[in-house]
């Protein structure tokens, strides 16, 4: 046996010290269940971060390629579970830009205003929930009030409140509403108002600003290097936002701005939030202004569009029609493209490849919410174990779009 | 039987007043318990958890309700009959006019919970239920009935002196009349709509509480393989011990008084009035309604609370677990560093108050003004350290669910668990009455003394009314009590709305904030409490107005949040109605969420 002593010097015979190991979730509440973070502490200090995704993996791609290019829809509804019309919106923009189809003026206004009422919903959920994570109940619950508000309006115009799958190749599933109009704009009142009570607890409160100043700070550098996009690239100060550097749909036609932030900390991400989430309250107010009454909702194209029940029942060519898009699916031209919008997280891409069948040959997603991931670790190492929870909860990392 | 009165009654005595304090936090944290998850229902619009039921046979409610009323009635029939004509009319008309006040309060408040009852139910049994439960806001109740204690109120002082003779007969008839028709009134309603077969009662939801304690006890009592056993058993009975203990010093109302008999204290012989020097009269003893009198006072207090911190150490030590570890190690620190800044914050309150006994401390505040007003640094300083004590929000980073899960107690679970629970609730109500009884004036209110209800600003008497001991002593309990329960839920709704500090921010705070302040407080203390004693009579004159006008403020203050906590308790629930169809179109058609099965 050798000698203990050997080669010690006075400073290393004090207690041997080494950081913990610390396994943070999937199980734990801050981790929203589908997030592993290996941490090494040395008290309550983060030496070393290892985040591990995918414990929300469904094999959303390889799903996608056994159904018809419609079919995918309800899928993409579970990519980002707060914000699925916007999901709805970028698939059907996607397979649309591959048909060369450009749906009717009011389906463009249509989706802006759902998709931009989606937007807010996401922006309520995710600011709330950090507020929750760290201990402020209240402004969550009015957040949420707030949101239930807007989940009123899709429920009325969608039927469902959560996963509407109400997007279709070539326009929407159906028209608006009535009083579409009207109830859009009472809802959108009723959250600012919401919105402003919440705020003002929050942000006048020492605490809470204490909490994110300052924690999780992101450079605009290793931020764009990571390929971060949305309000989290948004919070470092790049002013970039697809809307605005490529306006797709009618987004060319709203007076909007980009609102950025200064440091890349959680405080700066909480209020490019909050001011995207008013944004979005703008450009829903002049998309109503500027959306036709009326109008078909749907493309007259009979390669997508399901022929009205009557003709089905009574034509034999609207039989056949039918027939077809249903068992074969839209016959998509062979071919790739890839088509990216603003999601609630950043840039939402599909890139799709077909085959020229009715089904997809290959869907690939990029969730922007896969790449902040990514560089978590960066904004968590040399912090504290509870920075974690206001960090993580800044970044709205969505199990179902990350682990795609 | 008297004889053994008479040689244990000290211990009898001990014995009532645990009881009655036992019974008041015990009952209390589940009405807390309750309070914190309606405000998670809140957004659901439902009462809150409301399963638990227990079915009685309605004739038992029926006598258990109306029984009490009805006996009331009678007996202030009775009294009103048999002594009124012997009446003098001084004290005849204070009487009659708080019997009226009484009887006012009585008849809106039952009208309240009828509103309440119908507008839930949506049955009502005859037009005036209808009445109640389709009018627009049930506010107007709350209003109306304000505004008739106003009224009488002003009846009572502005008659002249050429009436009064009329109006203090009017009102020393018609006021224990009216009480008495009440009563009965209300009896006689019990009887008549409290339906004859089983009853569901669910006491608003309060019972669930209960029922979830009981769940507790018969859950499996899990303990973690590699678990110290010895300790992780230890921990949560070290924690619930200090709870417990620390009231015992809190005094809950003023002495009572009763007369001797061969020098022994007699119980028969309670004092017809206080004396308004001192404890009691000469020749009587007093019983003071604290359960120790101890002399080192609120020491005994730090002493004991100070246990607590093992218990959190033990648990999070002794678990086996990563994150009850860094729980137990986190409370540790917190509850150590917040000691310091807790028991020097109330090193200025014994300067000014010349004690550490709470008994005398509230003494004094009835005397001069509560002490909020003296020492108002100290009371948010105090405060706050209370709730670090506590380890709740803002503090709670001991138990942090979305840091560390849940601290040190993660891996409790059955009883145990429960005995954490319970802990951290008797604590919340244990610092409630601290606060109270050192800052809030214990069981006194403003105007309020021993014999009688005396507004004056300095010489000028505004009202006055005497009071039998007995009356003013058990007022004075009952103003304890309801301030300890304002106090509870005004920290429930800090914790729902305050976001929780970082744990290194909680150790900064405690040592270079709170340390700094409690210091500076006491030097500011010992400079004032010094000039104001050698100052000349001039100022102390001054200082006695300034001490009667904050009464004013304190009667002032407590009417307003009243009023602002009612209106927001009987604000009807309404949904915004934007949509035609959908679930809150249908809930703002209908009212109230659709009821289903499976709905708590």
């Amino acid at each position: 046996m050798e000698p203990l002593d050997q080669d010690l010097d006075e400073s290393e015979l004090e207690l041997p010290a080494e950081p913990m190991q610390l396994k943070m979730g999937p199980a734990h509440p801050a981790m929203h269940g589908t997030v592993r973070m290996m941490l090494e502490v040395s008290g309550e200090t983060i030496v070393k971060c290892d985040v591990q995704v995918g414990y929300l993996h469904r094999a959303f791609e390889k799903m996608c390629e056994r159904g018809t290019w419609g079919q995918v829809f309800p899928y993409v509804d579970r990519l980002n579970y707060v914000s699925p019309m916007l999901n709805n919106n970028a698939f059907a923009m996607a397979v649309e830009k591959m048909l060369g189809i450009k749906p009717t003026e009011r389906c463009e206004y249509y989706r802006v205003v759902l998709g931009e009422l989606a937007r807010i919903c996401d922006h309520l959920t995710c600011n709330g929930a950090m507020a929750m994570e760290l201990g402020a109940f209240t402004p969550f619950l009015w957040f949420i009030k707030a949101r239930d508000m807007v989940w009123d309006i899709f429920e009325e115009e969608t039927g469902a409140r959560l996963t509407h799958s109400f997007g279709r190749i070539g326009g929407m599933a159906k028209p608006p509403t009535k009083r579409f109009k009207e109830h859009v704009r009472a809802a959108v009142a009723g959250v600012l108002a919401l919105v402003k009570e919440g705020e003002a607890l929050l942000l006048s409160n020492r605490i809470f600003i204490d909490r994110l100043d300052g924690v999780g700070v992101m450079t605009p550098e290793l931020a764009s290097a990571y390929g971060w996009t949305g309000p989290c690239l948004r919070s470092t100060g790049v002013a970039y936002d697809v809307r605005k550097a490529h306006p797709y749909s009618v987004y060319d036609r709203f007076d909007f701005d980009v609102p950025v932030g200064t440091t890349g900390d959680n405080y700066d991400r909480f209020m490019v939030r909050l001011e995207e989430l008013r944004q979005s309250a703008r450009i829903v107010a002049q998309a109503l202004e500027q959306m036709p009454d009326d109008g078909p909702v749907m493309v007259e194209d009979a390669r997508v569009t399901l022929p009205p029940k009557d003709e089905v029942y009574k034509t034999i060519e609207g039989t056949i029609q039918h027939f077809k898009i249903v068992m074969e699916g839209v016959k998509v031209p062979a071919g790739e493209c890839y088509s990216y919008t603003e999601a609630g997280n950043g840039e939402l891409g599909f890139y799709l490849v077909s085959d020229g069948s009715g089904t997809p040959y290959r869907v690939r997603i990029r969730p922007p919410c896969f790449i902040i991931t990514s560089a978590l670790h960066h904004l968590i190492e040399g912090g504290m174990i509870a920075d974690i929870v206001p960090t993580f909860g800044s970044m709205n990392m969505i199990g179902g779009e990350c682990d795609h | 039987m008297v004889k053994f009165i008479a040689e244990y009654q000290v211990l009898i005595f001990a014995l009532v007043k645990i009881l009655i304090m036992l019974g008041f936090f015990l009952n209390l944290a589940p009405v807390l318990v309750f309070v914190e998850r309606r405000q998670a229902a809140l957004i659901q619009d439902r009462v809150g958890p409301n399963r638990a039921v227990v079915k009685v046979p309605g004739f038992l409610l029926k006598g258990a309700l109306a029984t009490p009323a009805l006996l009331a009635g009678v007996a202030v029939a009775a009294l009103c009959f048999k002594f009124f004509p012997a009446n003098p009319p001084e004290t005849g008309v204070g009487r009659g006019f708080w019997m009226a006040e009484l009887a006012t309060l009585v008849l809106w408040s039952h009208a309240l919970v009828l509103a309440g009852y119908v507008r839930v139910s949506g049955d009502a049994a005859n037009p005036l239920e209808a009445a109640l439960r389709d009018m627009r806001d049930p506010r107007w109740i709350f209003y109306t009935g304000g505004f008739l204690h106003l009224a009488l109120g002003v009846l009572y002082g502005a008659s002249s002196p050429a009436n009064e003779a009329e109006v203090s007969k009017a009102f020393a008839l018609g006021g224990p009349a009216a009480l008495a028709g009440v009563l009965l009134l209300v009896a006689a309603y019990l009887g008549y709509r409290i339906p004859s077969g089983t009853v569901e009662l669910r006491a608003a939801g309060l019972l669930h509480s209960i029922a979830d304690a009981l769940k507790f006890a018969f859950k499996e009592d899990f303990v973690p393989p590699k678990a110290d056993k010895l300790l992780h058993s230890l921990g949560p009975l070290i924690s619930l011990f200090p709870a417990l203990v620390t009231y015992a010093i809190i005094p809950f109302g003023d002495a009572l008084c009763f007369g001797t008999t061969n020098g022994a204290l007699d119980v028969t012989k309670l004092a017809e009035t206080a004396s308004t020097v001192g404890a009691c009269a000469e020749g009587q003893q007093a019983v003071s309604l604290q359960i120790a009198d101890l002399n080192i006072g609120v020491l005994y207090l730090f002493a004991m609370g100070g246990t607590g911190i093992i218990g959190a150490a033990l648990a999070g030590w002794s678990s086996d677990n990563k994150w009850s570890l860094l729980g137990g190690l986190r409370a540790a620190s917190q509850m150590v560093s917040y000691e310091v800044a807790m028991g020097l914050s109330l090193v200025g309150a014994f300067m000014v108050y010349g004690t550490p006994r709470l008994g005398e401390m509230v003494r004094w505040q009835a005397e001069n003004t509560w002490g909020i007003f003296v020492q108002p640094l100290a009371f948010f300083l105090f405060f706050a350290a209370a709730i670090a004590e506590q380890k709740r929000t803002p503090f709670d980073a001991p138990e942090g669910e979305s840091e560390i899960i849940a601290g040190y107690f993660v891996e409790y679970s059955s009883f145990k668990f429960a005995m954490f629970y319970t802990g951290e609730y008797i604590e919340l109500v244990t610092s409630s009455a601290l606060l109270v009884t050192i800052f809030l004036g214990g069981w006194t209110m403003p105007f309020l003394h021993r014999d009688a209800v005396h507004v004056a600003f300095g010489d000028t008497v505004l009202l006055h009314s005497q009071m039998s001991h007995l009356v003013a002593t058990l007022l004075g309990v009952g103003i304890f009590f309801g301030k300890v329960l304002s106090m509870s839920f005004f920290q429930i709704f800090l914790r729902w709305t305050l976001p929780r500090f970082r744990y290194d921010q909680i150790m900064a705070f405690g040592w270079k904030f709170m340390l700094p302040a409690v210091i500076a407080n006491i030097v500011l203390t010992g400079l004032l409490v010094l000039g104001a004693s050698s100052a000349g009579p001039s100022v102390a004159s001054g200082l006695r107005l300034a001490a009667d006008a904050t009464g004013f403020i304190v009667i002032g203050a407590s009417a307003f949040l009243a009023v602002k906590f009612a209106r927001l308790l009987l604000s009807p629930v309404e949904r915004a109605r934007f949509t035609s169809s959908g679930v809150a179109a249908r809930v703002g058609r209908v009212g109230r969420t659709p009821e289903t099965p499976m709905q708590a």
